[in-house]
């Protein structure tokens, strides 16, 4: 004879072979995992690439012969000029040439006279790509001049000092960390969202669609109690949560270690014991994540509608998430309490470089587990109604 | 023995079961037999507990099924009107599954299988996916896994419903088994000679009441009718004026 816990496991793994034979369901499971690191590795390379500022730049210079001083100037800034297009305007236009510079036909006349001459730099604000390469042409072009003032301050006997009011300095404060942290908080968002993707199918498929399909008269008919039958679909859907958060974590890893974030000044990328801290966060938010979706997909007649709910439902990670990418908060005890929240504070935290104490990690695990416990009640309850059984 | 006693049952603003008793003894088949839309499947779901009724009674071998659901379905095996199959899962999959959701296991379950199917002619069948079967292989299925706990008291819902002559006629076969064995078999239908060759007892259900009940002969009596299909025809036309011919 079966007990409770033998009933919850006949369940679970019916439910488990049933989900692994179901082509979609098996989609859902490994297709989430793959996209999620490609993404991040794209915008992390892309990224990593126009924030570069050592790359060097070919500028294209119309009229570079007559201005060989300025010429030279921007190669030892290491710019690469070289000879430039046509039609400056339409090169820029197009996106061949990030700037142009013109030297206009007066500028050698200008020079021996001792008057400014004109240079015009074109560019195209509106695309961002090209600002990095705008900025410091810009900065080459800047200094350039205010060298050439110097020079002819002095030989009037004035000290350049005069000219400038204040000297700026930069002093940039950013840690390799918290300059990758901005980038490396897409890496939780994603694993968070795989704790949501992973059982979302089968849950649909175990409740919406065992009554589309005719078996859940049939399996409540049995003499197996509706909060075993529950706690076992339960407990399938969280293998699948849990399976796809390992899944997409491992891939994120494996991505990450494949972009050189450390040749740009970053921390190298999510350490073996930060990868390890993003599964003891996320894993235990699993079995709420299932539970829930096993909630809300007992309230629709068909799957599709059950999936039209979920992925309402699958909006309430995004948000927290999206803010706190922007205005990240301290986890303290209370906050991940919160479940989702309380969850993403807690990795982007570590994606900081900073570790939230054990009691916060242990408060954030037992409140998940407990609201789910919560949920698998309610959708048992939910069984008892005809109004459910029957989809009426 | 199953017994149901005055139910009645409202959805909304519709009577579905009026004022429907009837029982089901052990060692005998009995029939609720009425036309579409007579109640039939809404009696049999207050039978199996899923439907509470707003008045009336029922006990499954002396248990109600409201107070003590899961005793009472450990002695009931039913087919109901919704005979969905997992149809990834193979027939011995499907059928196992609930083996195991009415608590059994091991080599006592693998047995009980095995002998289902032999008996139900499912041999061949048994480990290929439910997805491909037909209307009666599925019904087969269905019934073996209504019944693979050996419950006393069986319960099916329109059990020949799109069936072949061959399948109705193994199932007829099947239904005549569990008599044999001193099973209690409660059956709905709206098929006359179906009810006609099998049955010891009819229910006759009209508009959510019982319109008449006895054998076969004793309902040919009552009409004056020759056949079974006549006298149900007489029943289910008048329904609300044939009161008087119920059989206390």
């Amino acid at each position: 004879m079966r007990n409770g816990p033998g009933l919850v496991l006949a369940v679970a793994v019916k439910e488990l072979r049933d989900g692994v034979r179901d082509r979609r369901s098996m989609v859902s499971l490994l297709v989430f995992p793959l996209v999620g690191p490609v993404l991040v590795s794209l915008m992390l390379s892309t990224v990593v690439e126009r924030a570069t500022a050592d790359r060097p730049i070919r500028l294209p210079v119309v009229g570079a012969a007559r201005a060989p001083g300025l010429v030279q100037h921007l190669e030892q800034s290491g710019i690469t000029v070289i000879d430039g297009p046509e039609d400056p305007v339409s090169a820029v236009r197009s996106g061949n040439a990030d700037a142009v510079v013109i030297i206009e036909d007066g500028y050698a006349e200008a020079m021996r006279q001792g008057k400014s001459p004109d240079v015009e730099l074109v560019v195209d604000d509106a695309r961002e790509e090209s600002r990095p390469t705008v900025r410091r042409v810009s900065q080459a072009l800047a200094s350039y001049a205010r060298t050439l003032g110097a020079l002819r301050l002095l030989a009037r006997g004035v000290t350049p000092d005069a000219a400038e009011g204040v000297a700026v300095h930069e002093v940039d404060l950013s840690t390799p960390e918290s300059r990758s942290a901005v980038l490396l908080n897409f890496v939780p968002m994603f694993v968070l969202l795989a704790a949501f993707v992973g059982g979302m199918h089968l849950a649909s498929d175990m409740t919406a669609g065992e009554r589309e399909r005719g078996s859940l008269e049939p399996l409540l008919l049995t003499p197996a109690r509706r909060r075993h039958l529950v706690a076992g679909k339960w407990l399938a859907a969280t293998v699948f949560a849990a399976f796809t958060v390992m899944m997409t974590l491992a891939c994120t890893a494996l991505a990450l270690s494949r972009v050189p974030l450390h040749r740009f000044g970053m921390a190298a990328s999510l350490a073996p014991r930060d990868l390890l801290l993003v599964l003891v966060t996320v894993l235990p938010l699993t079995p709420l994540t299932a539970a829930l979706e096993l909630f809300v997909a007992s309230f629709a007649r068909t799957v599709k509608e059950a999936q039209i709910y979920l992925s309402l439902f699958m909006f309430a990670p995004m948000l927290p998430a999206i803010y706190l990418s922007i205005e990240p908060i301290k986890p303290g005890l209370l906050l991940s309490a919160v479940p989702v929240i309380g969850h993403q504070a807690l990795l982007s935290a570590l994606v900081r470089g900073e570790v939230a104490s054990p009691s916060c990690f242990l408060v954030a695990a037992v409140s998940s587990l407990a609201l789910a416990l919560l949920a698998v009640a309610a959708t048992a309850a939910l069984f008892r109604s005809e109004r459910i059984v029957f989809g009426r | 023995m199953i017994a149901a006693a005055a139910l009645h049952k409202r959805f909304g603003g519709v009577v579905a079961v009026d004022d429907i008793s009837f029982e089901a003894k052990d060692g005998a088949i009995t029939a609720v037999l009425g036309p579409n839309g007579a109640g039939k499947t809404t009696a049999l779901r207050i039978v199996s507990g899923l439907v509470a009724p707003d008045r009336g009674s029922v006990t499954i071998d002396g248990i109600d099924p409201r107070v003590s659901p899961s005793a009472a379905r450990q002695r009931l095996g039913i087919l109901p009107d919704a005979r969905g199959l997992y149809a990834r899962l193979t027939a011995r999959e499907n059928v196992r599954y609930f083996g195991e959701l009415c608590g059994m296991a091991g080599m006592a379950l693998e047995r009980r299988i095995a002998e289902l199917f032999e008996m139900l002619e499912l041999g061949v069948l048994a480990d290929r996916p439910v997805a491909g079967f037909s209307q009666g292989e599925r019904m087969k299925v269905a019934i073996a896994r209504a019944v693979v706990h050996g419950p006393m008291n069986v319960v099916l819902d329109e059990p020949t419903n799109g069936l072949d002559v061959l399948s109705v006629r193994a199932l007829r076969g099947f239904i005549r088994g569990l008599k044999e064995r001193g099973h209690a078999v409660l059956f709905s239908s709206h098929v006359m000679h179906e009810v006609a060759a099998l049955c010891d007892s009819i229910v006759v259900v009209a508009g959510g009441r019982v319109v008449a009940s006895g054998t076969t002969d004793q309902l040919r009596e009552q009409t004056a009718k020759d056949s079974l299909e006549e006298a149900f025809v007489a029943l289910t036309a008048t329904a609300p004026d044939v009161s008087s011919l119920e059989v206390p």
